[in-house]
């Protein structure tokens, strides 16, 4: 061996930043869960900024560099803007409870059905991939607006995007696995003034997405078990309505959190329930609402087929009953319960009617 | 019914049968029934179950250059006239496309994996002062790197068609596993006595971030440029992990942006066989790119850490730890220019001149 | 060995059924907390899941329930119908799951005791493990307390 291998050059190090390290002698440790987000909301790593300056991505709580690029012109950098208080567990639970629409839904069960009901079928998955559409898009959307010091909600944003996709690809399936196909889109979720793609502001979008939205499809999904035919379709529905909950459950927190925090923008928000509780009433960008077609596609699978229309037609007006009673309460658990005893909301009246 | 009335929607009269739904049971109108472009598709589950690529049959599968429709009409289906648009820019199959996205996307979902539960966070033992300080600044920064991929796609995202949704569906798990690595490298900072250490200047997160002419612009910066450098940064950790934790995290974490690359450098072949002069495009974005990458290799912060945790600490640092690391660049950049080459993207007789010098070095 | 439904001992065998093999947590049944309670009868008892096991169940009173989450009340003879069926199928009929059932009364199965919709609808956010744990009773030989 030569000796120039035996003395290595010497190079020169940058070690200024070990001086510039964040809170240190942190250990956070795994508890029953393993090592969750909770766990390591520990010291300064746990402060959430009421109002974020991070303009440059850095993970919160990091140092700050002076001489950072301001790349990130994050518009939602408010945190009663998007906070609710249980953001790193609803992470955890949408990682624990992913599930793959290629191996854990048993396509074999699928059989050859009559025409009408596998069309109404078809025709349900068509109207539920443009509503994953826009329940993926949106999310993603806001996450690129959103401050990384919020990360515990812009991950379950990101577990949504991921979960959506996956919905969407399941009905995508189902419409081509049985001998039927796409069939003619519904159009109900396009941009129009007061629909979920359009909001300008987190919780706008969140009351329609979240609450009124993903209120009503998790009702549908439920209800899959009654009108799925087979065992792929009712497993479908099944766990697509567990993932559903999630979503709710981030709206109902998120509302909750910011009426608490935020106040002065409570009539805002009742202005958004407003909007929000007129199309659940009209429907059209819900699938059991009285205006769509997909009603009526829903009415011959509850019924069995379309020679029982009359029957599944009763049994779809139990399932805008619930979605209607469902939906008051968890506005109620987000903290707005004046709106169904003071006369502004029209959805107790409805309800009422409908018994 | 095999052959069913393609094509057209019925105009249908939709308020005439608006009844109240207390008002008794209304007439149906089925104007619904029979509308759908192809019929009697029927696609059984394989060995790897029922995935989505495996539906990419009859008119279901075709994808065409330009999808020119701006509504979320899923592929394949009826359309409906009078919808307003919806602002996708996204509309040309070459500036999103990769052949291999429906089968990554069943890859992520099938390889997935939990921070939480599943890395062995018992393994983890207290490391020297110095070791431990490189680690969670490497933490630090690819939390950074991830951030900038989260935001970069998910900026892009809602812009890009229906008629390309594989490619939608397969950043979806993007999007999740960039958030997962926030998490984990995260976890990792706070869970051995550390803490996060010095945000990065940003300056090849900023050039990926300011890529706002098209996706492809952004996945050149993103995968090509960075993303090869990072893959060989994570294999770097892997190698030199100092537990069960760091093993698992690394090489997960490693499969995860293997995918990420798969995806960018299938897109980015794609892109340049179809688009009008984008391997021209390539090779201009580039020539600036590798002047902010240069710059940011130049640094000391990542250069300085990686050679403490391949040299065991500061001594070790200043000698083989940073030749490993120069000889890691080194490698890097023959990766890139590789696959720049597969590409038709000519870097070498220009290559950056600090590029040039890291690839000298023996 | 036989154990009669309802009883202690009869939801502490299937909790042990459901521990013991992973096979009987279906895709989506991953981890999740809970507490709920279950009315069967006059008899209540109350559940805790944590991550992927089933932590306990006991025997209890209606005001041991008041802080969980959701409690399911349904009339013994359905509770019956629904374990029959596990006992012949190996699993509940589509038409007889938890959610199902739900689906079938007016007012549904679950309730909060507190009234909260959003605690209500972890029934709904964590229906499969429920359903993963009736499940798992087609290993536990049953009896009936009326046959008994
Ligand atoms: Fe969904
Ligand atoms: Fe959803």
């Amino acid at each position: 061996m030569s000796e120039a291998t035996e003395i290595p050059r010497e190079h020169e190090l940058d070690t200024s930043w070990m001086d510039n390290m964040a809170e240190w002698g942190v250990t956070a440790k795994p508890g029953k869960r393993g090592l969750t987000l909770a766990d390591v909301q520990i010291g300064s790593y746990a402060d959430l900024p009421a109002i974020s300056d991070n303009m440059t991505g850095r993970p919160r709580g990091s140092t700050p560099r002076a001489e950072a690029y301001r790349v990130g012109a994050y518009q939602v950098h408010t945190l009663s803007e998007i906070w609710l208080d249980n953001a790193e567990y609803l992470y955890e639970e949408a990682l624990q409870r992913q599930w793959s629409s290629a191996t854990d839904i048993p396509w074999h069960t699928l059989k050859p059905l009559p025409d009408d009901v596998e069309e109404a079928e078809c025709l349900l998955c068509t109207f539920f991939n443009e509503v994953e559409f826009v329940a993926g898009d949106v999310p993603a959307r806001w996450i690129a607006r959103t401050t990384p010091d919020y990360l515990e909600a812009r991950n379950v944003l990101s577990a949504q995007v991921m979960d959506e996709a996956r919905h969407m690809d399941v009905f995508r399936k189902r419409a081509l696995a049985n001998g039927g196909g796409l069939m003619r889109m519904s159009g109900a979720t396009s941009g129009f003034v007061g629909s979920i793609d359009l909001a300008r502001d987190f919780t706008e979008m969140s009351t329609r997405l979240h609450i009124s939205g993903e209120g009503a499809v998790l009702t549908m999904f439920r209800m899959g078990e009654l009108f799925g035919q087979n065992d792929a379709e009712k497993t479908m529905y099944r766990l697509c309505a567990q993932d559903e909950a999630r979503h709710v459950a981030f709206g109902v927190m998120h509302l909750r959190c910011l009426g608490d925090t935020a106040p002065e923008r409570r009539e805002e928000i009742e202005c958004y329930l407003d909007e929000a509780e007129e199309q659940l009433i009209a429907g059209q960008q819900n699938p059991a609402g009285r205006q769509s077609e997909s009603s009526e596609a829903l009415a011959v699978l509850l019924g069995g087929g379309s020679q029982h229309y009359d029957e599944g037609h009763k049994k779809l007006l139990v399932i805008r009953r619930r979605q209607l009673k469902e939906y008051m309460k968890r506005v109620i658990s987000a903290g707005f319960t004046d709106r169904f005893e003071n006369g502004r909301s029209p959805i107790p009246a409805q309800y009422a009617a409908t018994a | 019914m095999a052959d069913k009335p393609s094509g057209k929607a019925a105009s249908v009269d939709r308020e005439a049968k608006l009844v109240d739904p207390t008002q008794g049971i209304p007439e149906p109108s089925y104007s619904w029934r029979g509308l759908t472009n192809e019929w009697g598709v029927k696609v059984l589950p394989g060995a790897h179950g029922l995935r989505l690529g495996d539906v990419n049959v009859g008119s279901y599968g075709e994808v065409p250059d330009y999808w020119a429709d701006q509504t979320r009409r899923p592929r394949g289906s009826v359309g409906r006239p009078g919808i307003p648009p919806l602002p996708y820019s996204l509309r040309s199959k070459h500036e999103l496309w990769a052949d291999c996205a429906a089968d990554l996307y069943e890859e992520a979902i099938q390889r997935r994996w939990i921070p939480a539960t599943e890395v062995p966070w018992d393994s983890l033992e207290v490391l020297p002062v110095d070791i431990e300080k490189a680690v969670c600044q490497m933490c630090t920064e690819l939390s950074q790197c991830a951030n900038t991929e989260l935001e970069i796609i998910t900026y892009w995202q809602d812009r890009m068609s229906y008629g390309y949704f594989e490619v939608k569906q397969y950043l979806a798990t993007a999007t999740f596993d960039c958030a997962r690595q926030q998490e984990v490298l995260r976890k990792r900072a706070l869970s051995n006595g550390g803490g996060l250490g010095i945000e990065s200047r940003g300056r090849v997160n900023r050039i990926i971030l300011e890529s706002s002419g098209g996706w492809t612009e952004a996945v050149v910066y993103l995968y090509l440029l960075r993303g090869t450098y990072i893959t060989r940064l994570l294999s770097g950790l892997l190698s030199a992990a100092h537990n069960e934790a760091e093993v698992f995290i690394y090489s997960h974490m490693l499969e995860d942006h293997a995918r990420h690359l798969t995806y960018g450098y299938d897109h980015l072949k794609y892109a340049s066989s179809h688009g009008k002069d984008a391997t021209l495009i390539m090779q201009t974005l580039l020539a600036v790119g590798e002047g902010h990458m240069a710059a940011e290799l130049n640094e000391g912060v990542v250069s300085t850490a990686m050679a403490i945790i391949f040299g065991g600490g500061i001594e070790g640092a200043r000698t083989h730890g940073m030749e490993r690391y120069l000889l890691l660049v080194r490698d890097f950049i023959t990766d890139y220019l590789a696959i720049c080459q597969e590409l038709g993207i000519e870097r070498e007789k220009t290559l950056h001149p600090v590029f040039k010098r890291y690839l000298e070095n023996e | 060995m036989m154990v009669v439904f309802p009883s202690e001992e009869w939801f502490q065998e299937v909790r042990q059924a459901y521990n013991s093999d992973q096979g009987l947590h279906s895709g989506g049944g991953g981890a999740c907390d809970t507490t709920a309670g279950f009315k069967v009868g006059e008899y209540w008892y109350f559940i805790e899941f944590e991550g992927l096991e089933c932590g306990q169940v006991r025997q209890c009173t209606e005001q041991d329930l008041e802080a969980t989450d959701f409690i399911l009340e349904m009339p013994l003879e359905t509770w019956q119908a629904m374990l029959m069926d596990v006992q012949a199928n190996g699993k509940a009929s589509s038409n007889l799951t938890l959610n199902s059932i739900d689906l079938e009364f007016e007012d549904g199965i679950a309730r909060s005791p507190i009234d909260d919709q959003y605690r209500q609808d972890l029934f709904y956010r964590y229906n499969q493990n429920f359903q993963d744990f009736f499940d798992a009773s087609s290993l536990v030989e049953t009896t009936f307390e009326s046959q008994a």
